[in-house]
């Protein structure tokens, strides 16, 4: 990884310093949910519908109830048909139709296990089964089977009121006038493209929770969740009235797939309420790939023009966004797709666009790394790129004049209207272009970079872009507390702050800026554990937020704490604040040489000073990502092998470079780059069920297939906070599918618009099969 | 079949087999006893069919999925799980571990104990294995965020080689 371009010279941040997590991940130590049990803790498991459309007709738990060490088993029949998920919450937790394999038809509670499972096996159902649709676009036609009879046409409302205002909903753009817009361009192209085999994000661990019930509707939970706070909201809104306590553990991957974790938070909370004992409900590794969150499906209709500039000027359309089962805050994700779209075409000014989320009957769809813009990025950017085609035009120039830029504005998810300020990508996309040499490595639309002597092997490059407005998203605050050791001058600092920990090195990373700040060793700062009683309120870590977010609060506390010592040093060291610094635990006069007082003697014996700092919620500096993709292609057997990997961006301040490379890296994981290779859930028409059900069914990139990948980094100081910073991380595969795809229609000479481009899809593309 | 005898990280077990209150029953798995019964969390549960690696431990110097053994086919055996690594009396750390804090070779760290164990068993058999070895031993690993290319740097690092071209 390269980083270039000045910065100012700080002792941790931009350095590398190890995780704080590091020695008890290597040795084992770490502690994740399911290695945690509370006293007395049962254990809660799900049967399955075996049916993607169905109607319960009979059910019978009575040999199940009997069976010993069975606690409860919950149904359609005696569960509170209150607890509903989805947004609208129009889904009852269980109910007596199901809506794909793997819908949840009874809960089980028991002593261990293997009875769980014993007493699924002894539960007795009976089913009419039901006409089901797996294809969101017919779906929607009249005639198609219906899903829930408050969601005509199997369409779920537009609109998110925990994102906007009932005055701000926003789910289309309407703006300017395409008609007009579309005379004004000399290329208009219009095509359906879809991105819809609703992948696995995949993460290691798989969702799960721990809940103990205290009594008057109140759960603590114990989570495997990146985002308590999120989890606290999305419950709460579950089951009416309920007030949830979300603590975290350090999480075995999450890639934005483990926040709300609805379905194991809401089944372990009826169980312990039922029960009145703890109750773990933690999926297994089928259960996560069937019946937990997949990446949504995406179908795009639209018709979409440039003029001769190469500016895009008009999008008429819709985006089909297939949720599933239930769309639960689906709407989230369409309105933040939308959001990206505008940074991609920022000086389009005809909109008549609209996102609409489907239901229909495959596993419900959540929130996964790329959140929407990712889904709507890899079908837009490849009519995108036919407009470049028709144009002539190099994608690099092409990005350069579309991407947003400070000044210009967007409507971001919020439905509100945002300046861009700060940010300029134009630079850094004219040094990676540069760095990858992409001039001449590319050689136009659909030509390949070279042809091997037989023929059969033809190379090719592609370049993708992608951003996101969310990094600044949600309020957030914490509290800084420096702690005197009662034998010695030093102290401990104690950073109050809801942060969880999945893999991101986050919580390491804002200590180091408190150790920055308050000019102390790394070491000396510890981070309370993401419990919500012990820590002011924090969003957790999604859409890369937690840079700037978690970035602001914790360095304006520990700056709260400076000024509070140096007010509280003034009457000592007789010298304005101007003239004073922060060492070695004192408060240094610069100017009276050896004068200086320890931070205990300024505090008062047995307390401790506390600092706060919060984060107030903008999304008006989004981030940014280039990626470039070269695929070598058989066109014999239609394989396509990736060769090489660059990407990069302008991130302000890097924080922690090491961190940041294995975020680029990731451009691989979490249904990114491979879902325009390899990756896809594959339905049986037949009968629903997920084909690619497991590990050994659904392909994933093994550590000895990794191609080469290297970055660059640009090290401008942006206007965030006080280290200038832009969290890039979530997107650093958003752009990679399309990046794919391009590299593989550039190698073999058509376009290739098949998610994801297997064998046979190239070979389709080329008219072979 | 009474009982099956293990030793596992140099300390050694007698384990009555069968399916009272307190046995392993027959169909109890290795990555079920090292978690459940000796405490050895570092052992992840995750595909439980010998897809992902997280489980993977050393049996007689090989890298085996405990996932897809049962205890009672362990009778005799050697076991060494990442808990087993460092030393229990100075708490040094293996140099595997070592080299992954300094290479930064693990994110979310779940598939870790795995990937170092397998790790463990490449360097028993091939202390200076090169890098398309090192790839192919760990083949049978997952890792979703993506920590492989820090892992290679780390392991080729310790094997030496570099140093050697």
């Amino acid at each position: 990884m390269e980083i270039i371009g000045s910065r100012e010279d700080y002792k941790y941040i931009g350095k590398n310093v190890p995780r704080k997590e590091a020695a008890g991940i290597v040795t084992g130590e770490t502690v994740f949910l399911n290695d945690f049990s509370l006293p007395g803790m049962l254990v809660g498991k799900a049967l399955k519908s075996p049916y993607p459309h169905a109607e319960i007709t009979k059910i019978d738990i009575s040999r199940a109830e009997q069976l010993e060490g069975v606690h409860a088993v919950v149904t359609y029949e005696n569960i509170d048909p209150s607890i509903r998920i989805g947004y609208p919450p129009i889904k009852p937790f269980l109910s007596k139709r199901v809506r794909y394999v793997g819908d949840m038809v009874a809960l089980v509670a028991a002593e261990t296990e293997e009875i769980a499972k014993e007493a699924m096996d002894l539960i007795e159902v009976e089913y009419e089964q039901l006409d089901a649709v797996y294809d969101c676009v017919e779906a929607i036609k009249d005639g198609a089977p219906q899903l829930y009879e408050e969601l005509p046409n199997n369409m779920a409302p537009g609109g998110y009121l925990p994102y906007q205002k009932p005055e701000n909903l926003f789910w289309k753009l309407n703006k300017g006038d395409v008609e007009k817009g579309f005379e004004e361009c000399a290329y208009v192209v219009e095509d359906v493209i879809a991105f819809d085999k609703k992948t696995a994000p995949l993460s290691p661990e798989p969702a799960g929770a721990v809940c103990k019930y205290e009594g008057n509707n109140k759960y603590t939970v114990w989570g495997a969740t990146q985002s308590g706070y999120i989890c606290k909201i999305i419950s709460g809104m579950s089951i009416p009235g309920a007030d949830f306590t979300i603590n975290t553990f350090n999480i075995g991957g999450s890639y934005g797939n483990k926040q709300g974790i609805t379905l194991v938070v809401v089944a372990s909370a009826i169980l312990a309420k039922v029960t009145n004992r703890p109750v773990k409900f933690y999926n297994s590794k089928v259960e996560q790939m069937v019946a937990f969150d997949t990446r949504l499906g995406s179908v795009l209709r639209a018709k979409v023009g440039m003029d001769k500039d190469g500016y895009i000027r008009a999008i008429q359309g819709d985006w089909l966004i297939d949720s599933g089962g239930v769309a639960n805050g689906t709407q989230a994700q369409a309105a933040v797709g939308l959001g990206e779209a505008q940074l991609m075409m920022s000086k389009c000014e005809n909109w008549d666009f609209e996102s609409k989320i489907v239901v229909t009957n495959k596993t419900m769809a959540g929130c996964v790394r790329g959140f929407g813009g990712q889904e709507l990025n890899s079908c837009l950017s490849l009519l995108f790129a036919r407009l470049m085609k028709e144009g002539n035009m190099d994608p690099v120039e092409f990005y350069k004049k579309n991407f947003v830029q400070a000044g210009t504005q967007y409507t971001w998810r919020d439905g509100i209207d945002w300046t861009c300020k700060s940010i300029n990508y134009v630079p850094v996309m004219t040094t990676l272009a540069e760095k990858y040499d992409w001039k001449n490595k590319w050689k136009g639309w659909n030509v390949p970079t070279w042809i091997y002597d037989d023929g059969k092997k033809v190379r090719g490059v592609g370049c993708s872009i992608i951003g996101n407005g969310d990094v600044g998203e949600d309020n957030t605050e914490v509290y800084v507390r420096v702690s005197p050791n009662m034998f010695t001058d030093d102290a401990r600092i104690i950073l109050q702050a809801n942060c969880t920990e999945s893999g991101m090195g986050q919580r390491s990373n804002i200590c180091k800026m408190v150790a920055e700040i308050l000019n102390v060793p790394y070491d000396s700062v510890v981070i309370t554990p993401p419990d919500e009683n012990v820590n002011p309120n924090g969003f957790g870590l999604c859409g890369s937020r937690g840079t700037i977010t978690y970035g602001r609060a914790v360095t304006d506390a520990a700056k709260d704490i400076k000024k509070q010592l140096f007010e509280l040093a003034e009457p000592h060291l007789l010298v304005p604040q101007e003239q004073m610094r922060l060492e070695n635990f004192c408060v240094v006069a610069d100017t009276k040489p050896g004068k200086s007082i320890p931070w205990k003697h300024l505090i008062p014996e047995n307390l401790t000073l506390t600092g706060y700092g919060k984060h107030l919620e903008t999304f008006a500096t989004p981030n940014f990502f280039m990626i470039f993709v070269e695929v070598e292609v058989d066109k014999e057997t239609g394989k396509v092998d990736v060769t090489n990997v660059y990407g990069g961006s302008d991130c302000g301040q890097v924080i922690d470079p090491a961190a940041l490379e294995l975020q680029v890296q990731g451009c691989f994981g979490s249904a990114s780059l491979d879902t325009a290779l390899f990756e896809e859930n594959i339905v049986d028409p037949a009968t629903g069920r997920q084909m690619t059900y497991d590990m050994l069914e659904y392909k994933w990139r093994p550590f000895n297939e990794f191609p080469d990948l290297d970055c660059c980094f640009m090290n401008s100081q942006f206007d965030t906070f006080h280290f200038k910073a832009v969290g890039v991380g979530e997107i650093t595969g958003a752009a990679a599918a399309s990046a794919t795809m391009q590299a593989i229609s550039n190698a073999i000479g058509v376009q290739i618009c098949e998610y994801p481009a297997t064998p046979a899809a190239v070979l389709r593309a080329l008219g072979r099969v | 079949m009474e009982s099956i005898k293990m030793k596992v990280n140099g300390k050694d077990y007698e384990f009555s087999i069968g399916r009272k209150f307190g046995q392993i029953p027959p169909n109890e798995t290795l990555m079920t006893t090292l978690r459940e019964r000796l405490g050895l969390t570092g052992v992840k549960e995750a595909c439980n069919e010998g897809a992902c690696g997280c489980c993977t431990v050393l049996m007689d110097g090989e890298a085996v999925t405990s996932c897809m053994l049962l205890t009672v086919e362990c009778d005799g055996r050697d076991i060494l799980t990442v808990e087993g690594l460092k030393n229990p009396k100075t708490g040094e750390l293996d140099p595997i571990q070592q080299a992954f804090i300094d290479h930064y070779a693990f994110q979310c760290g779940f598939c870790t104990p795995g990937i170092i164990m397998s790790t463990k068993a490449l360097l028993l058999k091939n202390p200076h294995p090169n890098r398309e070895e090192i790839k192919e031993a760990l083949s049978g690993n997952f890792c979703r965020c993506i920590s492989q290319y820090h892992v290679i740097d780390a392991i080729e690092d310790l094997a030496g080689i570099k140093e050697e071209e």
